[in-house]
């Protein structure tokens, strides 16, 4: 396939001599095409109007030829790279933290704890996460100070010779426990419920009074991490003027850059927050993780800082989904028409709110499903525990709480003999229908949803 | 330092490398070739896939020095100036990568398939591209690609839009 | 042996986010050759944002896809955007783009009226021309206009605007109020086969009827909601971190922690559900999360439709279903009134 690539033995060294403290390339002949390929664009690019054509993205023939800059494939010369420590243990005061050892290191240009971050805490809607806990540890994931070095393999190895002494403290991992009174508290003095929804309309009470039949069950879901195949990554830079430039796999710069202004408290227009193609997000990546810390290693230093989370750290040191425990209680008419829902979410929103609350919002406004029910409560909750932090993930508690209204729907449909798409049928909302919020719905297609993959799926009763 | 010497996309390269360096680390720090991403670093996420004389290898898990002697092809070696692969031009076209960020890595699998055998059913494919992991597509478009690029590679058709050669 | 059942699923979800406000800006700049820059403060993170969004201003603008270059996520350049979250670029971003190529556009009609002889309100962009409506004979290239506008007018053709969803706060008692301006629904049915012996699970084929309004590229959308079912069935049978009685991650690597591969996944079969959203940009709305929240909720139901048991947590691993299976499991179910 390379009959025609070319020799560049110049670009070559190049690279070679950017990368600090690897061994240089002896000597190489060719070189592939990694420049772009000169090729007829696909015609529904060409194609007017531009609405509903099947447009090739403009990324695609990067992202085929592996050509796409990622942030990890971004060099700057003089680049350092960053680790963080993290903590190990769930919920400990710290009483120590000795960097000396990994300071002297060959090789090891910075190392920075929470006291080195002007504003230690962050957060969309609590600031109630520290960059980098200084006095305590509230959960495992936690990152305990951070280390710059001339390459991945020494800034790894000086994590190792840095010295945390901890004094264990109560910790609460059972969102339910995390409710009782004499639970530990995870952020103290506050108490572990951060956050509260209620949603109600009618009278359930008077609903239930009304119904045929009432079904109650409760339901659970896990903790679910998002993988997205790119790890989350940033490079901070520094300019004369005291600037600051950071590369990062954020999917929301806006509020990014607010954050790194109060962090590192300074103007924002001193900032420049760099949205680079980022390798997957499902929410994962809408909130800063250590781009304080590169930028503050960046300035200690005076060189580039890059960091790129490991496999790990993705699961222990960013979000997660929320773990739902759900109680439904639900009752209908000899129809099965729904009259009535109740609703208790407890989600366990791990060591920090993060997202928690758009979370719980959506969960809860979203809890009594597509259908029109005149009397509905709704009671949702967010809960610290000592785990690692829950935050956005696709769906926002949304395919938490259709897991539970769907299954609810079916068992009701069997005890009462009504065909699972029938008894949704019956109940979806339509145009004009009323939500548990007291909004009128527009441009609703329940059914018509329903109906259309009934169809295709041959579903028996569809027609009937 | 370990003195190897290896073909990469067709050039010869003769290097020398510290005895932890990983093939992907060469690939990625000493030669620029940042095609092949790092995941997992181990060999669970198939992001670093390249293939090594005829064989597709998770590139975090392999010691450079164990490449030397060896002809490895990372995904910068697919293309040439005038053509895509079928199977670049394939995932082109029907939006098969999102984030891209495990990209390189399946269209080598599929093409280490794909050379060994060039009538693979659907469920082949699937086999063939079950090593890399992908969040953002469900796969479908990628499986859709690699029949599609099968069958141009078998000279059935004459692009990936799956236009019939005259006469066929 | 197994068991073949098929499960229901449908939903609703809201596009855009309810704590605060989430506005988009965005600027169009007409070249003077009639091809365009659009700024956006929003970020790429695979799901073609970019594309589609690119597609919006060369909509507003009669020009194609390819006619537009659009830049992206960079805080010295770009204009304030909420960002890549809540299933609300298309719509959001999406309604800002649609502004901003308005106001560019309406510099180009102010410009091509005299020209042509005509109020700007009479004129429209198709096709690449700046033409009379209903005599799109009489006709410019919108090149040609723009080249006008900038090099004889010295009125470069560019356009500013935000937008933001319009709602109504939520009582704090009652929770009365009108979170979200908008939202999408679907169904997904799901066939599975399930093994009574071993409990595993097979998906064997999803069908997923989705509302995103008008699919502004249809092949992006499908691209959206097969992954997004792709991340449900992980949720529904497969995905789970766990926790040693210390707090700490148990399975924290892709070894231990499963998701699904290209050899989990069924045939997926995407229907679109015609509909037009008047607030959306072109009648769309969006579609990114929505495709994976009924997902395991069809796979579930369609795993009691098999076997007759309920799982009421989840992943609903093999060991549980053959639990479930086996204690004849109707896993505490109550009707308490029946």
């Amino acid at each position: 396939m390379n009959s025609k690539s070319i020799v560049d033995e110049k670009l070559h060294a190049a690279v070679a001599d950017s990368t600090t403290g690897l061994p240089l390339l002896v000597r190489s002949e060719m070189l592939p095409a990694v420049f772009p390929v000169d090729l007829l664009v696909p015609d529904a690019r060409q194609q007017t109007p531009a609405v509903g054509q099947r447009v090739i993205r403009t990324d695609a023939r990067q992202h085929g030829l592996g050509q796409t800059p990622y942030i990890d494939d971004m060099v700057i010369p003089g680049m350092l790279y960053a680790r963080i420590k993290r903590a190990g243990v769930a919920s400990a005061r710290i009483l120590g933290i000795d960097t000396r050892e990994a300071e002297a290191m060959p090789g090891v240009m910075a190392v920075i704890t929470g006291r080195d971050i002007p504003v230690n805490s962050f957060g969309p809607s609590l600031q109630d996460q520290p960059v980098l806990a200084t006095e305590r540890v509230f959960h495992a994931g936690d990152g305990v100070a951070a280390v710059a070095a001339v390459s991945e393999q020494i800034a790894a190895e000086a994590l190792a010779k840095i010295r945390v002494e901890y004094e264990r403290l109560p910790a609460v991992f059972d969102p339910l426990e995390a409710l009782k009174d004499d639970a530990p508290k995870v952020h103290p003095p506050a108490g572990n419920i951060y956050a509260r929804k209620v949603i109600c309309r009618g009278s359930v009470e008077q609903g239930f009074a009304d119904s045929k039949h009432v079904f109650e069950q409760q339901y659970r879901t896990q903790m679910v991490e998002h993988v997205p195949i790119e790890p989350h990554a940033a490079i901070a830079l520094w300019d004369a003027n005291g600037r600051v430039t950071v590369y990062s796999s954020l999917g929301r710069i806006t509020l990014g850059r607010a954050d790194l202004a109060r962090t590192l408290r300074m103007p924002i227009n001193r900032i420049r927050l760099v949205g680079t193609f980022v390798g997957g997000n499902f929410g994962g990546k809408n909130e800063i993780t250590q781009e304080p810390v590169l930028a503050l290693l960046a300035r200690k230093t005076g060189r580039p800082v890059k960091g790129v989370y490991t496999r790990t750290e993705e699961f222990t040191a960013s979000t997660t989904r929320h773990p739902f425990i759900m109680d439904y209680k639900t009752g209908v008419d000899s129809n099965g028409r729904i009259l009535a829902r109740k609703v208790r979410l407890v989600l366990d929103g791990g060591a920090y709110c993060s997202w928690s609350e758009t979370t719980l919002g959506k969960a809860a406004i979203l809890s009594t499903g597509p259908y029109k029910i005149e009397h509905v409560h709704v009671e949702a909750m967010a809960v610290y525990t000592n785990k690692t932090m829950t935050g956005a993930m696709r769906g926002f508690g949304a395919p938490q709480v259709c897991f539970a209204y769907e299954s609810q729907m079916d068992e009701i449909a069997s005890t009462l003999d009504i065909d699972p798409l029938e008894i949704r049928m019956r109940n979806a909302f339509v145009n004009g229908s009323i939500s548990p919020t007291g909004q009128v719905l527009h441009s609703v297609v329940v059914r018509e949803s329903l109906l259309n993959a009934a169809r295709r799926m041959n579903w028996p009763e569809v027609d009937s | 330092m370990i003195d190897i010497s290896l073909t990469v996309n067709g050039g010869r390269h003769e290097l020398s490398v510290s005895p932890e360096t990983t093939l992907l680390g060469l690939l990625r720090n000493q030669l620029g070739l940042t095609g092949a991403k790092l995941g997992c670093d181990v060999g669970d996420c198939g992001a670093c896939t390249v293939i090594i004389d005829g064989r597709s290898v998770n590139a975090c898990l392999m010691l450079a020095a164990q490449a030397d002697g060896c002809s490895v092809l990372t995904i910068e070696g697919l293309a040439t100036r005038e053509q895509l692969h079928p199977i670049q031009q394939a995932f082109e076209v029907h939006a098969s990568l999102q984030c891209g960020f495990c990209g390189p890595g399946i269209i080598l699998s599929a093409k280490a398939l794909l050379d060994g055998n060039p009538d693979p059913s659907r469920q082949d494919v699937r086999e063939g591209l079950s090593g890399n992991l992908c969040r953002c597509t469900g796969y479908a478009k990628m499986i859709e690609a690699v029949l599609q690029a099968a069958c141009v590679m078998r000279g059935e058709t004459e692009d990936v839009d799956g236009k019939s050669k005259a006469g066929s | 042996m197994k068991k073949r059942g098929r499960g229901i699923a449908c939903m609703w979800y809201p596009i855009g986010f309810t704590v605060a406000a989430n506005p988009s800006a965005a600027t169009v700049k007409i070249n003077e050759d009639g091809t365009a820059t659009l700024l956006t403060g929003t970020v790429e993170t695979g799901q073609g944002a970019l594309t589609v969004l690119g597609q919006i201003a060369a909509e507003a603008l009669g020009i194609a896809a390819d006619d537009v270059h659009v830049v992206s996520g960079d805080t010295d350049v770009t204009p304030m955007d909420t960002g890549a979250i809540a299933s609300r670029t298309t719509y959001v971003t999406g309604n800002a783009v649609k502004l901003a190529a308005e106001k560019a556009r309406a510099i180009l009609f102010e410009v091509a009226a005299p020209m042509l002889g005509v109020r700007p309100e009479q004129l429209e962009a198709r096709d690449r021309k700046i033409q009379v409506q209903s005599f799109p004979q009489r006709h410019l290239a919108i090149g040609d206009v723009a080249l006008q506008a900038q090099s004889v007018k010295g009125q470069p053709a560019i356009g500013s605007a935000s937008w933001n969803p319009p709602t109504v706060p939520m009582d704090p008692d009652t929770g009365q109020g009108k979170p979200f301006n908008t939202y999408v629904y679907a169904t997904q049915i799901a066939e599975v086969d399930v093994d009574d012996e071993t409990g595993e699970v097979d998906v064997l084929r999803i069908i997923a009827a989705h509302d995103c309004g008008t699919p502004i590229n249809p092949m992006l959308v499908e691209g959206q909601v097969e992954g997004g079912i792709s991340m449900g069935l992980g949720f529904a049978l497969q995905e789970e971190i766990l926790f040693d009685a210390e707090g700490r991650q148990i399975n924290p690597n892709l070894t231990n922690y499963i998701m699904p591969t290209s050899m989990d996944m069924p045939e997926i079969e995407v229907v679109f559900v015609d509909n037009y959203d008047p607030t959306g940009p072109f009648g769309a709305k969006g579609v990114g999360e929505p495709t994976s929240v009924p997902t395991a909720a069809a796979i579930l139901n369609a795993i009691h439709d098999a076997v007759g048991v309920r799982i009421t947590s989840l992943p609903a691993t093999a060991e549980k279903i053959l639990a479930a299976i086996k204690s004849r499991g109707t896993d505490g179910l109550k009707n308490i009134k029946a």
